[in-house]
């Protein structure tokens, strides 16, 4: 068994074994690639990589274009954004009452129904008072 | 031809036929070079055409700051050791071990030798880290100088030095183990 330090001289260096003649035509492969590179070299093929990158590239803003236009939506084109920004002019208001002025009717509401509102809605009784409401 | 009347053959223009020298020079030389990185023949092959694809299109940017034959052995280094980390990416993304893979290269390659301590040292060198491999391959099997691995490598000799022996030592435990 081979053992110590004369392990790597009793195996040596032997060279595995390849099939007959490959040297020579691997030569031959090898010689041809300058003559391959010049054929694949026109001006096409350099001006390509350019191309590619411009398409990509016009690719990406068609698709970001397309994408954006149908999730993101401007004020005038959503009739529920304008409803949003009355709901934000209200300093205190209860997140889960939405203000919509389609369904109240302002004739038929009394001041108390007003208080109770905004009592509801978390409004502080000197701010009602400050407002010029009496209750 | 030398190295120096290749890189001065090119400089007059006559590319094609340097390149033809180049070939001649290294073409076996790189290829044993490259099968103890790859432990098979058709790998070898494959990738030393790419190996001298890139030497022919690097041609031009050669400076000449190294010598040719340190610039062409950093190209085959590196191009094995990218094949090697290409193979272990792909089998570690089919869930395969890349060493069972790599030992059944070795015993399937019909060009090693029936000898079991030659099939014991390949298959330990398939098991060493990246630079350990390098260096044994290059001191052992290539007769490179330490200068000119450090020149081929960016390392300094002290540290080939020291890869070389824990690489000889991890060979060593391994083959003893296997031929148990």
């Amino acid at each position: 068994m081979l053992t110590g330090k004369d392990i790597f001289e009793n195996i040596g260096k032997d060279r595995p074994s390849v099939p007959e003649g490959y040297f020579s035509d691997l030569r031959a492969r090898l010689n041809s690639i300058p003559g391959e590179s010049a054929a694949h070299s026109g001006p096409w093929s350099r001006v390509r990589p350019y191309l590619a990158l411009a398409a990509s590239f016009a690719a990406i803003v068609l698709i970001g274009n397309a994408v954006l236009r149908d999730t993101v939506k401007t004020p005038s084109s959503d009739p529920f954004l304008g409803e949003d920004s009355y709901a934000d002019i209200i300093s205190i208001t209860n997140p889960e009452i939405l203000y919509d002025e389609s369904e109240f009717d302002m004739e038929e509401l009394s001041d108390e129904d007003i208080i109770n509102y905004l009592i509801e809605s978390g409004v502080r009784t000197e701010h009602l008072a400050y407002a010029g409401y009496n209750y | 031809m030398t190295d120096k009347e290749i890189l001065d053959l090119y400089k007059s223009g006559q590319r094609e036929l340097a390149f033809k020298e180049i070939v001649d020079s290294y073409s076996e030389r790189l290829y044993w070079h490259v099968r103890r990185f790859l432990c098979s023949h058709e790998d070898t092959d494959d990738l030393l055409q790419e190996i001298f694809i890139k030497i022919w299109t690097s041609l031009p940017t050669f400076r000449g700051e190294s010598q040719l034959y340190t610039w062409i052995y950093r190209i085959a280094t590196n191009e094995s050791l990218n094949f090697l980390q290409k193979q272990k990416i792909r089998a570690a993304l089919r869930f395969e071990d890349i060493t069972a893979r790599l030992d059944e290269k070795i015993d399937e390659d019909t060009g090693v030798s029936g000898d079991e301590a030659q099939k014991a040292l390949m298959k330990a060198m398939s098991r060493l880290p990246s630079k350990q491999k390098t260096v044994f391959i290059m001191r052992w099997f290539d007769d490179l100088s330490y200068e000119d691995i450090s020149e081929i490598l960016g390392t300094s000799v002290g540290a080939l030095k020291a890869s070389y022996h824990f690489a000889q030592e991890k060979i060593r435990a391994e083959i003893e183990k296997y031929l148990k």
